[in-house]
């Protein structure tokens, strides 16, 4: 009996203390998971005395708890991959206006909005396996060009629910139209060296192994493979396959980001403000391109060598909005489903 | 006034069923809401192909958990081969690895430049092995890891059926002449049928609400169609229609289970009948069996746990003693309240059904123990809709301010969501205690003048002891392992070991998923090797 009231007074301790909230923290919803991001987090406190809190999850589940919450809600912060997953996120009105002079000089304007910004860049590269692609295949290869002939079965990506993969179908609209994009995805499709699967990583070792030529993936892949961290077999298939930026005589190879909102029913919004500031901020971006191989939002960081090997000076799509990439969403996934990209 | 104590009884249950009925209330409110045109593009598209492979992967995975399940229970029911002691309980290991941690380790093994590439090349390199390595993925490695996951519910309760059949069955079968096959196929497997049917509704209904595995292997299935109609179309509208029609059929398989399981009852064996007399095995017929045993042992549990000792060596990383006891502790916590409420709830329950033989109540019960049929990712989505409206109105008709933050975001909403999906183990497992308790017990113990709640205390719950262990090990174990409905409702900062391990695996570390992932293994081993050690010692 004592047992069962013992019980009884921890759940009621336990909920006491979740619900009593401290006012030096601010609370984040990501869907962004990296070790090292901790460690930033960890250093946003010691610099500003704020306490990071955070839950993680797949996006979609935590913006559906975000929006049940409500005016109850204690996140303040909302980070996410994907440019399209933060659009969707903006359309439900789960953010409020960030208003920071900082955040405006320091992010590019196609990498922001009034409601959300991004935080770190990501391109989506063509690799390619140098023992089956010539040079002369390169030139000015850009992610139109995939649909010709010449590709056939010789691609590998992932399937078509890859948020990725519907961000870039979605730039490739914004550029060229629906009508356009439907007739290059057809061909695109009719490309694939096998059924799309796995992760991206999976797509590049799936060059290395030769099960395809070239795949589609984003940049930081090669560099987490190349630093060795998934053992010396995956460091060995990296330095077997090569990085070719699409459309550099162009608009540029589509980029795409992780970004942040402070969110509507924030109880801490000066904090949020300040932590999203923080991530903004030369120590911070730094930290996060060390670790994690992706291209710094602001000026004057240094990429990581393991990713600036590849080149640091190349053509970035800047003139692509990237909240076009929500605008096109369904549309792009529509096609793609019809192209039969399963 | 008998009247009045009996009406008291059926309020608990029609609570808990009220309780059920949330979440598919949710579902088949979301049919009078606008949707976006995802289904009529899904039709176009890929809905047939959504369905085959449903399909595919239900029969496959059915399939081979019959072989596998029903083979190794007859072969260790009737016969005596070197490792049988040993096969008979460690077969129920696999039970500690969930579906989408064998996907993990399968994955790891096969694909490109993966441990199976290594173990070879350090053999021998200079062959590109990875042409070589079938590459086990997709619906292959769904079915493949859907099948060592769940083949123990078969291999369980088909034994259970095996146990209590009568050699004098066998053995005027084999005076008529019969041979083993024809004892196994014209007398075993009949009299067994309902215990393969509840094994296979069981493993039917995990495989069509698995989203983990197939998700992992990018299988088109019904629940990929939910998860992508929300995650990917943003349309949870559509989603809740589409797990309408997935409860369904999972229900298909409930009915199924119940109406077997109530047309047979498993009967205790009565003294009457001759133990069964075990077959010893010799020469290549035993290896062969030998073999057949330690390949399922193997594959369902050596093979993943070796796969994540091969990576903690691979890839060490510093973990926090701390951080693995607030996990440790967190995990604790959420079984203990759970099971005490899980137990508490069960026993009132049984307990007045045992007081009123009453056909309406035993249906009441019925519907409160379907919940165990619901996903756990519409389960945890539908609770939140839920709480988040019904809180809202409690805030306007009382006044009050954040009332959701008591619902939401505690854990107040797990243990909800784990009471509806665990409720029917709960019930069931009390309930098959009870039926052996003649009620002229209870008769007895009232003419000795002893209260009703004395007799519950003296004599019902040190008769249900057993049972009692038996739900909350059962409890616990499925507790440890859940996933989706944790990942969506568990307050900040608190982890499981199964949101630690997706959260790695999720984000391309699955190297280090397996850290969590061993140690969730081998709690849950422990677990079973309680169970085995005290409640199922003949087994």
């Amino acid at each position: 009996m004592l047992k069962k009231k013992a019980f009884f007074f921890i759940f009621i301790f336990q909920i006491i203390l979740q619900s009593t909230a401290l006012s030096k923290e601010v609370n984040i919803f990501t869907s962004r998971h990296y070790e090292s991001d901790i460690k930033l987090y960890e250093i946003f406190r010691k610099n500003t005395g704020i306490k990071v809190n955070i839950i993680s999850g797949e996006a979609k589940a935590l913006e559906k708890r975000i929006i049940e919450e409500g005016k109850s809600s204690k996140a303040d912060v909302f980070i996410t991959v994907d440019a399209g997953a933060l659009g969707s996120a903006h359309d439900k009105g789960i953010f409020q206006e960030i208003k920071s002079k900082t955040l405006e000089t320091s992010i590019p304007k196609n990498f922001r909005t009034s409601h959300w910004v991004g935080i770190t860049k990501r391109a989506r590269v063509i690799y390619y396996n140098p023992e089956k692609v010539t040079s002369e295949d390169l030139k000015n290869l850009s992610y139109e060009d995939l649909s010709s002939e010449k590709w056939k079965n010789r691609i590998a990506i992932r399937p078509s629910s890859n948020i990725y993969n519907i961000s870039l179908v979605s730039s490739i609209i914004e550029n060229q139209g629906v009508e356009k994009t439907e007739i290059w995805l057809k061909g695109f499709v009719k490309n694939f060296s096998r059924e799309p699967m796995g992760d991206d990583r999976a797509q590049i070792l799936a060059v290395a192994a030769k099960e395809a030529d070239i795949a589609v993936a984003n940049s930081y892949y090669i560099a987490i493979m190349l630093s060795g961290e998934k053992g010396e077999e995956q460091k060995k298939a990296a330095k077997k396959v090569k990085v070719h930026f699409p459309n550099q005589n162009n608009r540029g190879t589509h980029m795409n980001i992780s970004g942040a909102g402070i969110l509507k029913n924030a109880p801490n919004k000066e904090n949020a403000r300040k932590f999203i500031e923080f991530l903004l901020s030369k120590e911070a971006q730094q930290h996060i391109v060390n670790n994690t191989y992706e291209y710094p939002m602001i000026k004057g960081v240094k990429l990581n060598p393991l990713i600036e090997q590849f080149g640091s000076e190349f053509k970035q799509d800047m003139t692509t909005k990237v909240d076009s990439y929500f605008k096109n969403q369904s549309k792009a996934l529509e096609i793609m489903k019809i192209s039969g990209w399963r | 006034m008998k009247n009045l104590n009996n009406k008291i009884w059926f309020i608990l249950p029609f609570i808990i069923s009220l309780l059920v009925f949330i979440p598919i209330a949710i579902i088949i409110y979301s049919f009078f809401l606008e949707t976006s045109d995802y289904i009529s593009l899904l039709s176009k598209t890929y809905l047939l192909n959504y369905l085959v492979q449903t399909f595919i992967l239900l029969i496959s995975v059915i399939f081979l958990t019959s072989i596998l399940g029903i083979g190794s229970a007859y072969f260790v029911t009737f016969y005596k081969f070197p490792g049988c002691n040993f096969f008979s309980w460690s077969l129920i290991l696999s039970f500690a690895i969930p579906g989408y941690i064998y996907a993990y380790s399968l994955n790891a093994f096969f694909s490109n430049y993966g441990v199976g590439y290594t173990l070879l090349n350090f053999i021998y390199s200079g062959i590109n092995y990875n042409e070589v390595i079938p590459k086990i993925n997709g619906i292959k490695g769904a079915i493949i890891s859907l099948s060592f996951s769940l083949f123990v519910y078969v291999y369980l309760i088909v034994r259970i059926s095996f146990n209590y059949q009568s050699q004098n069955m066998i053995d005027a079968a084999k005076n008529l002449g019969f041979g083993p096959i024809k004892i196994f196929t014209r007398i075993l497997l009949p009299a067994a049928r309902p215990g393969i049917i509840v094994g296979l509704s069981l493993v039917g209904m995990e495989v069509l609400s698995d989203f983990g595995t197939v998700s992992f292997f990018s299988v088109n299935t019904l629940t990929l169609a939910i998860y992508d109609s929300w995650l990917i179309y943003d349309d949870l509208t559509t989603a809740n229609q589409f797990s309408f029609y997935l409860i369904l059929f999972i229900f298909l398989f409930f009915f199924i289970e119940n109406y077997t399981r109530s047309r047979s009852k498993f009967h205790t064996p009565s003294k009457s009948f001759k133990d069964i007399k075990k077959i010893t095995l010799k020469g290549n017929k035993a290896r062969f069996v030998t073999l057949f045993f330690f390949l399922i042992f193997f594959c369902s549990f050596i093979f993943p746990l070796m796969q994540m000792i091969y990576w903690i060596v691979k890839f060490p990383k510093f973990y926090g003693v701390f951080e693995f006891m607030e996990i440790f502790l967190n995990t604790l916590y959420l079984i203990s309240i759970s099971t005490s409420i899980l137990i508490i709830f069960s026993l009132i329950i049984n307990y007045g059904i045992r007081l009123n033989q009453n056909s309406l109540l035993s249906y009441l019960t019925i519907i409160c123990t379907s919940g165990y049929a619901i996903p756990g990712v519409i389960m945890a989505v539908t609770l939140l809709t839920f709480f988040s409206y019904f809180s809202e109105i409690i805030e306007k008709l009382f006044y009050l301010n954040n009332i959701k933050n008591f619902f939401i975001g505690t854990t107040f909403a797990l243990f909800v969501a784990y009471f509806i999906r665990f409720f029917s183990l709960a019930v069931n497992g009390i309930k098959s205690g009870y039926e052996k308790l003649n009620t002229s017990m209870d008769s007895a113990s009232a003419m000795l003048g002893f209260s009703k709640l004395k007799t519950f205390k003296k004599i019902h719950l040190s008769f249900l002891k057993k049972n009692l262990i038996l739900i909350s090990l059962l409890i616990a174990i499925d507790i440890i392992k859940e996933l989706p409905m944790t990942l969506i409702l568990r307050p900040y900062n608190f982890e499981t070991f199964a949101t630690k391990a997706y959260y790695y695996a999720s984000q391309d570390l699955v190297e280090l998923a397996s850290t969590p992932s061993l140690l969730l293994v081998l709690i849950t081993s422990f677990l079973i090797l309680i169970l085995k050690r005290f409640i199922l010692k003949d087994f």
